[in-house]
């Protein structure tokens, strides 16, 4: 349900970068980097996309590439770091609970891209 | 083909606003609690509970209520003799949190210097609301008994974020097959440090040891 939120995010970023670099051309390509911690569905986020990017004539070509960031965690007892498939949040190795998520949390616009003119 | 490095989180403006909020809360020293749970946890019903006990210990309280289309819940707290304001998101279909794009705007509608405690009731969801950064002290999640054992492990996010969990409706406990240590063992599995309350809004079971560590985490804040 927050997908909609997000792609309007996306668009507002890239059209805030697309100025800040007077680009002309027409984009091409938005790469994300979205952390499985996020639970984005990601059908749903391009259907928002591109409901958002018809009304903009610099965006209409744009494909979202999405990147997705497994969930790693490292172990603050046995410093062992490993990444979990399944929302455990227990090293496997030592059974300690006291970890820290080092990845999977992320949530950003990577890059755009642009054809030359 | 030309690529531009961005390297921006897509909430930016949301964590941004989040952290005028602190800034706010800091200034004016009120704690701030964000409350999440399902549809239908009894987040009022607990709030109905709780808040008066706060009272009397003296803490000035106000509430953010956020609704997709009714007051209902606005109504029921404004009872408590205290400020209220409600969010309605929207009147059809309605936006699935409170952002710190509304929550912003709705403490400057609060006197804040006569305040120690605003409490935001957020929209019955354990998605979204997880997402969106509030700038609250304290995130703290209520699932309720007659929800499943395993929901800690179906929104892991929320369970995260929070830090404080209440399982509620525990009156009820006698009438269900309802595993409260799976529960519990399933909140530890995605945040072993979760501090766990269990009670009842309805009959206020398990209240008072909520109220105390509420009390003096709302204490901390207000003296520092």
């Amino acid at each position: 349900m927050h997908e909609l939120q997000i792609a309007q995010n996306i668009v507002k970023i890239t059209e805030d970068e697309v100025r800040q670099s007077d680009l002309t051309q027409s984009i091409s390509a938005i790469n994300l980097k979205i952390g499985k911690m996020h639970a984005v569905i990601q059908e749903s986020l391009r259907f928002s996309f591109d409901v958002l990017k018809r009304e903009r004539a610099q965006l209409k070509q744009a494909e979202l590439i999405i990147s997705e960031i497994p969930v790693k965690i490292r172990c603050r007892t046995c410093h062992k770091t490993q990444l979990i498939t399944e929302p455990i949040f227990v090293c496997s190795d030592c059974s300690s609970t006291d970890i820290e998520i080092i990845g999977g949390n992320e949530l950003y616009v990577d890059s755009i891209e642009y054809e030359d003119q | 083909m030309t690529e531009i490095q961005v390297v921006r989180n897509i909430l930016e403006a949301n964590d941004q606003l989040a952290n005028d909020i602190r800034n706010e809360a800091s200034k004016y020293r009120f704690f701030l609690i964000n409350v999440m749970s399902s549809p239908g946890s009894g987040k009022t019903t607990l709030l109905e509970k709780l808040i008066p006990e706060l009272q009397k210990r003296g803490v000035k309280v106000a509430v953010i209520a956020g609704d997709i289309t009714t007051t209902a819940d606005a109504t029921r707290l404004a009872r408590l003799n205290l400020p209220v304001v409600q969010i309605n998101t929207e009147l059809f279909g309605g936006d699935c949190h409170l952002g710190a794009e509304i929550i912003l705007p709705a403490l400057q509608k609060f006197e804040l210097k006569d305040l120690d405690l605003v409490i935001i009731e957020n929209v019955g969801n354990l998605v979204c609301p997880a997402e969106f950064d509030t700038g609250a002290d304290l995130n703290l999640v209520v699932i309720s008994v007659t929800e499943g054992e395993d929901k800690p492990l179906k929104y892991p996010l929320m369970f995260r974020v929070c830090k404080t969990a209440i399982i509620n409706k525990i009156d009820l406990l006698p009438h269900l097959k309802f595993d409260v240590h799976l529960l519990e063992k399933n909140i530890r599995k995605i945040n072993p440090q979760m501090e766990i309350f269990k009670c009842s809004g309805l009959t206020g079971t398990g209240l008072v040891e909520l109220v105390e560590k509420l009390y003096l985490k709302i204490n901390q804040k207000n003296s520092s």
